[in-house]
Order: structure tokens, then C-alpha cells, then sequence
């Protein structure tokens, strides 16, 4: 007999995190870097996972050139804000949950206000240095920061959690040179994924995260691997925390 | 010494002792584009490798 617990939106999940797990979701509330590539993934698979307060940021507006992977957003979405867009993508996926969408550029001075209230860091960004705000201010406020980044058929990602595991400066001492990189959406949907998985497991208290490693994928070969990263006692970033 | 390269491939090289930014240098790899593990484990490129090491050289993506 079909139960109103099966008939509900989240059953299928809740076999796998409990009811209780379900409720911790619904009480988390996350802080999406970006509305691109990845943010979209992150933001759909958050949404519909019930997350229950989204806040999504970006300074962009919808671009032709972004809707082979940006899935947030639609044709007759180009010229608008990014934020504006996936404003009402995600309320079309997901009416159950708050989602606040805003048009902010993250920058020193402005990511402490922009993280008010916030649980987790979702790393949806396009470039090292807005990263490594958000990694300064993971270990500043003690949030668990999801980074993902891609190129092409490539990807990493990585779970940072602040005290117990390296942080991304810790792995990535200095940023790589900002050039245009290939993006293709499928890429964007396995590191996405990856994320959001990792966030639902910290939240439900599920699993064995993706700390102190930084996992790789790609694309080209189907295949993918890990490596250790450890914290740096020398770390500028880290060290007093 | 094995290199794994970010390309896939691996290359066998016969190293006694050498700083892993100089190996970089010599196989014609920007250190900054790279991080680099030797026997799976992320370190410095200042840290020495020798014959028995196997490194890998991956390439930091940063798209979004």
C-alpha cells in the first residue's frame, strides 16, 4: 500500500538518509558561489534534494555561449541576470524551499555579509582568486567549503573542512593562470554532482568524505583517480586556525 | 622514476635524486600550471624525488 511518506517528494531519498536525515537538509541553509556551469548543477540537485534555505550569487547576465552547460538557464533567459534566472528555475524545481537569488560580485569586502546566516560553501566559481576568498572565510567563520572546478573533460574536486582537513590553499599554493577554458556541460554534471553528494553526506552525517584528498576526474579516459593532500603547517591561509 | 603525465601518459625516467620543479622544468611544464604527487601523496614542488618514486602531474583546472 502506498504510504503518504512514499507519495512524498523526497521518499526515494529519505531510504537512504532517513527521515531524520531529510530534516537536517531542510534545516541546512547553503551558499552558492556562481550561477554557471557547475552552480547550475549544484543549485538543481540542492534544490530538489530539499535544502531548505539557498542563497545563489552572481554578478552575471545569461550569455548565448553559456547554454551548452548552463542548465540553470533557458533561450529566452540571454540578457537576463543569471541570478534573476535561476531565481525561477529553482522555485519551478523545488516551491518548497526559500531561495534567495542575488546580483553581487563576491569580493573582500562584501563575502562576510554575502555568507550571513549561511551553513556550507558551495565553490561554483571560474577562478582561484574569488576561490581562495571563499576558502578564507570557510576557515574565518569554521563552514565546510565544496570545491569543484573544471576544463574540458576535466575536473577535481574536494571537500575542505575547516580544522580538520587541508584547505584549499593547502592543495593549491597559488593559482593557476586565468586563460578561457573549454567548458562542456556533462563535465559540469559530474563534478556538480559530486559536490552536492558530498554536501548531502556532511549534513546527514552519512559516509566518508572527500577530505584531505582532491579527486580527479576525466573525461577523455572515463576514469578517475585521487591524491592525498594534507595539511600544510606553513599554510598562510590555514596556520592560525 | 615513473611521471605520469596530465596527457595520461607515463614516462620512465632515470633519476638518482632531483627537485621536482627542476624535473617540471625539464620536461617543458609551467610549475604554477601543476600540482604534483609523488607516491600519491600532494607536495611541494621544492620536495626532492629519486628512482623509486613515481609521480603524478596534474594539471589545476579552474572553470566553473
Amino acid at each position: 500500500m502506498r504510504t503518504d511518506l512514499d507519495a512524498s517528494r523526497y521518499s526515494r531519498q529519505i531510504r537512504l538518509f532517513g527521515e531524520e536525515g531529510q530534516e537536517k537538509l531542510k534545516e541546512t541553509a547553503v551558499f552558492i558561489a556562481g550561477a554557471g556551469g557547475l552552480g547550475s548543477i549544484v543549485s538543481i540537485y540542492m534544490a530538489a534534494a530539499g535544502f531548505g534555505r539557498i542563497r545563489i550569487v552572481d554578478c552575471d547576465r545569461v550569455e548565448l555561449s553559456n547554454l551548452n552547460r548552463q542548465v540553470l538557464h533557458w533561450s529566452d533567459d540571454v540578457g537576463r541576470n543569471k541570478a534573476e534566472s535561476a531565481l525561477e528555475t529553482l522555485r519551478g524545481i523545488n516551491p518548497e524551499i526559500e531561495v534567495e537569488a542575488l546580483v553581487e560580485t563576491i569580493a573582500k569586502d562584501s563575502i562576510d555579509r554575502l555568507l550571513e546566516g549561511s551553513d556550507l560553501i558551495m565553490d561554483a566559481m571560474d577562478n582561484f582568486p574569488t576561490r581562495y576568498l571563499l576558502n578564507q572565510a570557510a576557515l574565518r567563520q569554521g563552514l565546510p567549503l565544496f570545491h569543484g572546478a573544471i576544463s574540458g573533460l576535466q575536473g577535481q574536486a574536494a571537500t575542505i573542512v575547516p580544522g580538520r582537513s587541508a584547505c584549499l590553499k593547502c592543495i593549491f599554493p597559488r593559482a593557476p593562470p586565468a586563460t578561457t577554458f573549454p567548458a562542456f556541460g556533462a563535465t559540469c554534471g559530474v563534478i556538480g554532482s559530486i559536490q552536492v553528494t558530498e554536501a548531502v553526506k556532511y549534513v546527514t552525517g552519512t559516509g566518508e568524505l572527500l577530505q584531505n584528498r582532491l579527486l580527479l576526474w576525466d573525461g577523455l579516459s572515463a576514469s578517475m583517480d585521487e591524491v592525498v593532500c594534507e595539511r600544510n603547517p606553513g599554510c598562510d591561509a590555514c596556520c592560525e586556525y | 622514476m615513473i611521471i605520469a603525465l596530465p596527457d595520461g601518459s607515463r614516462k620512465e625516467m632515470a633519476v638518482e635524486n632531483a627537485r621536482i620543479q627542476d624535473l617540471l622544468l625539464d620536461l617543458g611544464i609551467n610549475p604554477v600550471e601543476v600540482i604534483v604527487a609523488k607516491n600519491g601523496r600532494i607536495v611541494p614542488e621544492e620536495e626532492m624525488a629519486g628512482c623509486g618514486d613515481e609521480l603524478k602531474v596534474v594539471r589545476i583546472v579552474h572553470g566553473g
